[in-house]
């Protein structure tokens, strides 16, 4: 089920979260235990979760977001935000969403760009 | 006005269609899509309350005329257990069941217009409204 | 979908509005009675009076610009023998209004002013006063309560006149406020990955939300990375300002830019200091210079004097 609708991609020592469509919370819940799972599998450093797709994000999805990147802290990988869309980042701060000590960057790209720099990793050209 | 829709609400699939509905009659009215989020958050704030503290409700959206300002109304009605506390309830970071607690005072951000009504062992009711600037 | 029907400008007029307009003006079912009794009175005397009209009309220098083109003027006076006729053929409902609101958006689009438009509704009750008059002869009281229900009838029309000429200045005063808005909030690229925000006058809500808006956008369409908020020329900051600029900066941050907000003046920083105002979630440098200069390390900058321009100052080598 969650497979369909946030598939999770192994990229070296990162794993790549992309959400597909409006997830259910049941879906988001899913992908918090599979992501925790892997990460522990795969030993992976980092984690993008992109929600470009996403057209509302409200406080049970920002909360289960910000829990994976708290668990997976836990266990050795940071976990990077990415494809907030402008609407949806103004209304997240209007409803007092800030996702504190989470790390955001625009997309995919930038993701990937921010955790090697975090992670001191070599540019894989 | 009878440009009134109901969305009931028993399920987490229910949530989507509500924030797909209040989507369209917010385009409807042509707000900008950043205020078209701003109401759709809202109303998947207060359908998830209905959702965790009720277990089942209704949500009504409707479009709402006062004088020249047009907007978008949305009650969120159930027939739970009620809140008893609603001063705490509109605190940031009040919850019972262990969320952000953020949906109430928050989804009151989001809006122009709030306000609720509840009773114990009876149900709540939020009553929402966005005007058209 | 059905909501579009009644959103349309020109039905802003609704149903619940027109009874209540009608009710205000005692426009009650036995006026429409009297309207309608007269009806082929009206007709025959309909030429006269709207020759009488044009006559009036063309008299006046300001008036008669506007039927300076002979087509148009026989257009115009057939156009005003179906208005006239109209008065007295009852039917007073939601298409009755919507012609009216019609009528009022052309005259108000070829700018015919609006005393222009009473003093011919003026006109129009005279000449008609003085028919029914000569009509009534030996009933004066049914010739004064025809007028009275006339009254009544023209009164709810130059209501919807007045009424679309207000709403036609209303949009024009609100489209150029939304031009001087975005005006007044240029969003800059500095550098790839570098924007200016330099914010100017006073924040209200409206414009906070604007301002947040456009940051966003340009955030994500210049792929930025870094946004220099400078709030030199704000000139008072409230716990409300305050919290807008939070916001933004927050907002930009979960697109993943970071904010460098310069500029807040000394007093301006006293009163956020007094309001409890907390921006410690912020980075602030004193201005804007120093702000770019900051930016500019964050992303990587280095920027040099290439010494091709004279040095500001003798003796200091790039």
């Amino acid at each position: 089920m969650n497979r369909v609708r946030a598939p999770v991609l192994k990229l070296g020592e990162t794993l790549i979260a992309s959400v597909q469509e409006a997830l259910m919370d049941a879906d988001l819940v899913g992908l918090r235990d599979e992501l925790v799972a892997d990460v522990k599998r795969y030993r992976a450093t980092g984690v993008v979760i992109d929600v470009t797709v996403l057209d509302v994000l409200d406080s049970f999805a920002a909360r289960t977001i910000r829990n994976i990147a708290q668990m997976t802290r836990l266990i050795g990988a940071r976990t990077v935000i990415v494809g907030i869309q402008p609407d949806v980042a103004f209304a997240m701060v209007q409803l007092g969403l800030t996702l504190e000590g989470t790390e955001t960057a625009l997309d995919l790209e930038d993701g990937l760009a921010l955790l090697d720099i975090q992670l001191g990793r070599e540019r894989r050209v | 006005m009878s440009d009134e829709l109901s969305v009931p609400v028993r399920s987490e699939a229910d949530l989507v269609t509500a924030r797909q509905r209040g989507r369209e009659i917010a385009s409807a009215l042509h707000f900008s899509s950043s205020e078209q989020t701003l109401i759709a958050t809202a109303i998947s704030e207060v359908t998830r309350n209905i959702l965790s503290y009720a277990g089942s409700g209704e949500l009504k959206l409707s479009l709402v005329q006062q004088g020249r300002k047009m907007g978008v109304s949305i009650t969120a009605r159930d027939n739970g257990p009620g809140i008893a506390d609603l001063f705490s309830a509109m605190q940031d970071g009040y919850s019972t069941s262990g969320s952000l607690g953020l949906g109430l005072p928050g989804s009151k951000r989001l809006m122009d217009e709030f306000g609720i009504v509840s009773e114990v062992g009876k149900g709540t009711t939020v009553t929402m409204t966005k005007w058209k600037l | 979908m059905t909501y579009e029907k009644t959103l349309l400008p020109e039905t802003l007029i609704s149903s619940d509005e027109i009874g209540q307009r009608k009710a205000f003006l005692e426009f009650a079912d036995e006026d429409v009675a009297r309207l309608e009794s007269v009806n082929e009175v009206a007709i025959r005397y309909a030429d006269a009076v709207i020759e009488d009209f044009y006559r009036h009309l063309l008299s006046f220098e300001e008036t008669r610009a506007f039927f300076s083109d002979p087509d148009v003027l026989v257009h115009v006076q057939r156009m005003q023998k179906a208005y006239f006729t109209r008065l007295t053929q009852g039917n007073y409902d939601a298409e009755y209004v919507a012609n009216r609101v019609r009528i009022g958006v052309v005259h108000e689009r070829i700018g015919l002013p609006v005393k222009s438009y009473f003093g011919m509704y003026c006109f129009y009750l005279r000449s008609v006063m003085q028919r029914l008059q000569e009509e009534y002869k030996d009933r004066p009281e049914r010739a004064f309560s025809v007028f009275a229900s006339l009254m009544k009838l023209t009164f709810f029309d130059m209501g919807l006149a007045t009424d679309t000429y207000i709403e036609a200045r209303e949009r024009t005063i609100q489209s150029q406020q939304e031009a001087i808005r975005e005006l007044s909030t240029p969003v800059l690229l500095l550098r790839p990955g570098l924007l200016l925000l330099p914010i100017i006058g006073l924040i209200d809500t409206l414009r906070a939300r604007q301002l947040t808006e456009q940051l966003l956008r340009a955030v994500r369409a210049n792929r930025a990375k870094v946004v220099v908020i400078d709030v030199t020329g704000v000139p008072s900051v409230d716990t409300k300002v305050a919290n807008h600029l939070v916001q933004a900066v927050e907002a930009a941050r979960l697109m993943g830019a970071l904010s460098i907000v310069t500029g807040i003046a000394p007093d301006i920083a006293q009163t956020m200091v007094r309001l409890g105002i907390d921006l410690m979630r912020i980075t602030t440098v004193g201005d804007l210079q120093s702000g770019i200069e900051e930016a500019e390390r964050l992303l990587g900058y280095t920027v040099r004097r290439t010494g091709d321009g004279a040095p500001p100052l003798a003796g200091v080598q790039p």
